[in-house]
């Protein structure tokens, strides 16, 4: 019988993910909140893939257990990440608290999972019989609902390298730090020679997942900024009926008022 | 598979053969006594339990035992051994930073922490590098007030 | 500054500086059996029927039939019982305790326990309760003349909101047995309190009986009540099981279990003759929960604030106190008037600006003055620093010119597009010193001693708790001073009832005033009487001042309190108006407590109260839903970080008391007065509207967002 188990590898992880019922284990700063002494946990902070921050021709590429800290001390993190993960927990979560958790627990109020998912960021998921690359958008199934095989780890997360660089990050909590997001909002603008080049954004705490609705976002997306500003009341539109909040700590008013506004300065401070 | 993890706790290597799902704050204050890691909230909110891992301030009733295997673990029992407390305590008791004393062992932990990777930190990086230990009697001015000090005489400590 | 306001090292520095404090849950467990309290899952009921586990050898369940003595918390009154008679009145109202060697078998035997009731309907709404606990009235002057003779009527409510207090330790304590004894110890805010409750509720001898202060983790007034209801607890199964038995509260338990802050309703109704206020009818309503507890206590401080620092000749107060099937309302910093003083502040401001006048302006044309008489018709027997302070507190803040500019900025259309709106707001409070009334005089009866042995050091004897407030350190100093000796040759220790005389609980900012005073007194004796070599005692017992008019609880006349201090609080704000949120950007507040006995100590004090009031008027919301407290933790009952409030600026200002020690007044409790309203008076300046509650959050400051852009 097998209690808790360290790895040393991911092979070794990924068999032990498969031949025992394993709570795997990065920051624990969630598990440990119901932690129970009974939990077999599978420790993964000595598996040296999941640790890592390199990059490659498109991607930078973060290992599931990196810490926020580890991620905001990196020279290859990209700004947004970097602001959103400074602005979750505080230093003392920061420097247990993983990236790889932050997904996997599934929470529409993850901070670093919103940046993620408004970077189009891909997940590397692994099992001792393979692996499998998927846009995170697809990762999330609904409530604490993952695509994610009983016998499967998130060992990366697939950041892409180019057009991060004009962002938009705002969370809202209920104080300046130890605060779990009540709205949060991401936006990437792309713009190239008068032209939206990309257009993402990304509303999380709102829903039973972080709302990502690309087909949206594409409207602006190859269109000029005047064609943009033309497009903008029908854009707001179709996010002002995207947006479905549900009532939490603050109410769906008060979300999707937040959501709209952040979305409305986001697009003027991009001259839209 | 042996169950047994090695750590270095307060400068000795201690072999811990128990539960690894146990909390690391339940075996710091049961099984070491050392009762100067407090236990405010066992949520990770309010910092009372603050240690030093590898370097780095955390909970530790957000740390499970299997995580430090291998790593080196400061409470407030090893650390106020320290010419370096001796520095921060001086510079608290010197604003009468401490009140209650509840968060203060966390408190202080925590300003190691800030010091250590920035010897000369700003008010505001004073103030985040603090922002995970609640303090609910001093209003922080006080803390904050310290943490100065201390960088300041201390100066060459850090 | 005096020479003793010099600060000086605190006496628990270094034990709490180097975690080798103990506090109660530091004790070693090997011969504790640790208590875990069964507790009602519904707001009202009677009890059918507990039907406990098969309990392990070791293992055993407490309840009223163990209790031997009277199945009753000796509190102000005696209506909250050790255990649930028959009925439960709140969710949380312990019916029995688990006891046992091994804390998870507790938990888990706890979990496995099922109570089966029939339920009755609960009363949530304070509005609807019919159960009045505590109704006072008093008046003076001719209200009903006031309102005849008016220019102008202002009629508004104001509702403030639960607070929990949040120290860092939960409650705790141990009650150990040996031979028929009784002995407490533990986070214990007044151990007297706890003695009584205990000899009362076993049915003991007193001298059976001792309590004791471990090192406590903060106290705010959320340690006064509650640790009597535990003791009680504790004591039932030590005396049963002939050992130790430990109960210690999760942070959820604590919570949801022990007292908090009184939710309230004023309504105000005022007079306004020739732009000045003439009378008031105030009507005062807290949520008392289900037990009475402190509430008598805390609704007479609150009556008598109504009014806040203003002389208004005709005034009639109505308060009461009603039952809910919430957890008890108790004390908390500040003990009943925050409440009121935040609704009077509020209607100031309210009716200033409907008078056009500036409301700072408004409020000094109306501060009482020294020889003025008090709401109670006592007097205002020193003088009433408050307009330096509000002009000390308008320089530093530069108030005039920011309130004007953001005043401005709220009333043009084309800023009102801005993202961020700033405003200012400023407060003016006071807090009485010591016990209501003839409370010193008739209930507490105060006796401190003073203990020399033959080698000449001094022992101070006194029941005052040092909770993290420093008392201990201001004890220490002012016997010291007035012996001339060197403050590492007094001795103090946190209090024992077995060798400590009563010198009244710890509360109502009395700790300095009162006992430090007797203390002095003390020791003035003993310098007079000193004799080399031998060991003295020295008793001092309170002397009511004689230059009081007497205080009569049944009309509410005469001295409330002997002295008063005085707080003006200024408070900055930016509001995000795209979220709501609301950033405390600057806060100055000048206070005066008298002489400080430690200058470190009364700012530390003057801060943290300070914050823990902006918390409560932008941060500190506490919800009940059906009955049961939602914020049950640190994640969910939001308390300010470091990163949540700036720099503080505290200021002192030093109006003597002839009666208190080298001139100190009451300390504690007046920071916590004035800075919810100063907070909301901020926002209303932001906003540029009138508001009536605190805590005012983000949403709140959407909602008003949202109306404001309706109505175009």
């Amino acid at each position: 019988m097998v209690n808790c188990v360290t790895a040393h590898s991911l092979e070794e992880a990924l068999v032990l993910r498969k031949n025992h019922e394993l709570i795997p284990y990065v920051g624990g700063t969630d598990l440990m909140i119901h932690a129970d002494e009974k939990s077999k946990y599978l420790f993964l902070h000595k598996v040296p893939e999941m640790k890592q921050i390199v990059e490659d021709d498109d991607y930078i590429r973060f290992g599931a257990s990196c810490t926020f800290t580890e991620i905001i001390e990196h020279s290859l993190s990209p700004k947004i990440l970097k602001d959103a993960c400074s602005q979750i927990g505080a230093p003392t979560i920061r420097n247990v608290g993983s990236i790889g958790g932050n997904i996997g627990n599934g929470s529409p109020k993850a901070d670093s999972a919103l940046i993620c998912m408004v970077t189009d960021s891909k997940l590397r998921l692994a099992n001792s019989a393979g692996e499998r690359i998927i846009p995170i958008k697809d990762f999330y199934l609904g409530h604490k609902k993952l695509d994610l095989l009983p016998d499967e780890l998130i060992v990366e997360i697939l950041m892409p390298k180019n057009g991060l660089d004009n962002y938009y990050h705002k969370k809202v909590g209920a104080r300046n730090a130890l605060a779990i997001s009540r709205v949060s909002f991401a936006g990437i603008m792309d713009i190239k020679e008068n032209k939206v080049k990309n257009c993402a954004t990304a509303y999380g705490a709102v829903s039973d997942v972080i709302i990502r609705v690309n087909s949206i976002d594409n409207m602006l997306i190859g269109k000029t900024i005047e064609e943009a500003k033309e497009l903008k009341d029908a854009y707001l539109k179709a996010f002002d009926q995207a947006i479905v909040p549900i009532k939490g700590r603050v109410g769906i008013e008060y979300r999707k008022d937040v959501c709209m506004n952040l979305l409305r300065d986001f697009l003027e401070i991009n001259g839209i | 598979m042996a169950n047994e993890i090695k750590f270095i706790l307060n400068g000795q290597e201690q072999v811990y053969d128990g539960n690894l799902a146990a909390r690391l704050l339940d075996v710091l204050r049961e099984k070491f006594n050392l009762t100067g890691t407090k236990s405010g909230c066992k949520e990770g909110e309010c910092g009372a339990c603050s240690v030093i891992i590898d370097g780095k301030l955390m909970n530790s009733c957000l740390i499970a035992m299997g995580r430090v295997d291998g790593s080196t673990i400061l409470t407030i029992e090893g650390y106020s051994e320290t010419e370096r407390f001796l520095a921060l305590s001086d510079a608290y008791e010197s604003v009468s930073a401490v009140q209650c004393g509840f968060c203060t062992p966390g408190m202080i932990l925590a300003s190691e922490s800030i010091l250590s990777s920035n010897p000369h930190p700003s008010e505001e990086e004073v103030r985040i590098g603090i922002s995970g230990n609640l303090c609910r009697c001093t209003g922080y001015n006080s803390i904050v007030k310290a943490i100065g000090i201390a960088a300041e005489k201390g100066s060459g400590l850090w | 500054m005096k020479p003793i306001s010099k600060s000086i090292p605190k006496r628990d520095h270094l034990t709490k500086a180097n975690g080798s404090a103990m506090y109660v849950c530091d004790y070693p467990t090997e011969d504790v059996l640790f208590g875990k309290l069964l507790r009602s899952g519904v707001p009202k009921a009677n009890i059918l029927n507990v039907k406990l586990p098969g309990l392990p050898e070791g293992y055993h369940y407490i309840d009223k039939n163990d209790v031997p003595g009277t199945n009753q918390v000796a509190i102000v009154l005696k209506d909250t019982p050790v255990f649930a008679e028959s009925t439960v009145e709140h969710i949380g109202d312990p019916i029995g305790m688990i006891v046992g060697p091994n804390e998870h078998e507790v938990n888990r035997l706890l979990n496995e326990t099922k109570i089966e009731y029939k339920e009755l309907e609960p009363v949530f709404d304070v509005k609807k309760s019919d159960v009045v606990f505590f109704d006072y009235n008093y008046e003076k002057g001719d209200i009903e003349k006031a309102f005849i003779e008016a220019d102008k009527i202002f009629e508004e409510e104001f509702e403030t909101g639960l607070q929990e207090h949040m120290y860092l330790e939960t409650n705790g304590l141990i009650a150990d047995y040996s031979n028929g004894k009784i002995h407490i110890h533990g986070s214990i805010q007044c151990p007297y309190f706890v003695h009584d409750a205990v000899v009362h509720a076993m049915g003991i001898k007193h001298e059976d009986v001792s309590v004791a202060q471990d090192t406590m983790g903060g106290g705010f007034g959320g340690k006064e009540d509650h640790p009597s209801v535990m003791a009680c607890q504790a004591a039932v199964a030590a005396y049963k099981l002939k050992k130790s038995v430990r109960i210690i509260y999760d942070r959820k338990e604590d919570v949801e279990a022990t007292s908090k802050r009184h939710p309230s309703f004023c309504h105000y109704k005022v007079a306004v003759k020739d732009n000045h206020i003439t009378g008031m009818q105030i009507n005062v309503l807290y949520d008392a929960g289900a037990y009475t507890t402190l509430s008598p206590v805390v609704l007479q401080r609150g009556i008598i604030g109504a009014c806040g620092i203003y002389n208004v000749p005709n005034l009639k107060v109505h308060g009461q106190a009603r039952k809910t099937n919430t957890v008890p309302s108790g004390a908390f910093r500040g003990f009943g008037a925050p409440q009121t003083f935040f609704a009077v502040e509020m209607m100031m401001t309210h009716i200033a600006k409907d008078l056009g006048i500036d409301p700072v302006e408004f409020k000094l044309k109306h501060v009482s003055k020294q020889g003025e008489l008090t709401s109670t018709s006592g007097k205002f027997h020193e003088p009433v620093p408050i307009p330096s302070m509000i002009d000390r507190v308008i320089k530093a803040s530069d108030y005039y010119k920011k309130k004007e500019k953001y005043e401005k900025s709220t009333r043009l259309k084309s800023t009102h597009t801005k993202r961020y709106r700033r405003g200012i707001g400023l407060s003016a409070v006071y807090h009485g010193g010591g016990f209501t009334g003839n409370g010193e005089r008739d209930l507490i009866k105060a006796v401190v001693k003073l203990k020399k042995d033959p080698i000449g050091n001094v022992e101070i004897l006194t029941a005052i708790t040092d909770m993290g407030q420093g008392i201990n350190t201001v004890f220490a100093k002012i016997v010291s001073q007035e012996l001339n000796l060197p403050i590492d040759r007094i001795i103090i220790n946190y209090p024992d009832t077995s060798k400590v005389p009563n010198s009244g609980p710890t509360v109502a900012s009395r700790s300095v005033m009162i006992v430090g005073e007797l203390l002095r007194k003390a020791a003035a004796k003993l310098k007079e009487d000193w004799i080399d070599g031998r060991e003295q005692i020295i008793e001092e017992h309170y002397k009511h001042p004689e230059f009081l008019i007497p205080f009569d609880l049944s009309t509410f006349y005469g001295d409330a309190y002997p002295s008063y201090s005085w707080a003006v609080n200024a408070v900055e704000v930016e509001i995000d108006t795209y979220t709501g949120c609301i950033d405390v950007i600057g806060a100055w507040g000048s206070f005066d407590v008298g002489t400080p006995i430690d200058e470190n100590i009364v700012i530390g004090q003057m801060e943290g109260g300070f914050l823990q009031s902006i918390g409560y008027g932008m941060m500190e919301k506490m919800t009940a839903v059906n009955g049961r407290i939602r914020n049950n933790t640190f994640s969910d009952y939001i308390i300010p970080t470091a990163v949540d409030v700036p720099n503080m600026h505290v200021m002192l200002h030093v109006e003597d008391y002839s009666h208190g020690p080298y001139g100190a007044k009451g300390a504690g409790e007046l920071p916590h007065v004035g800075g919810a309203p100063a907070v909301i008076d901020a926002i209303q300046n932001a906003l540029g509207v009138t508001l009536n509650k605190t805590p005012f959050l983000a949403e709140d400051v959407m909602d008003v967002l949202r109306r404001q852009k309706s109505n175009g």
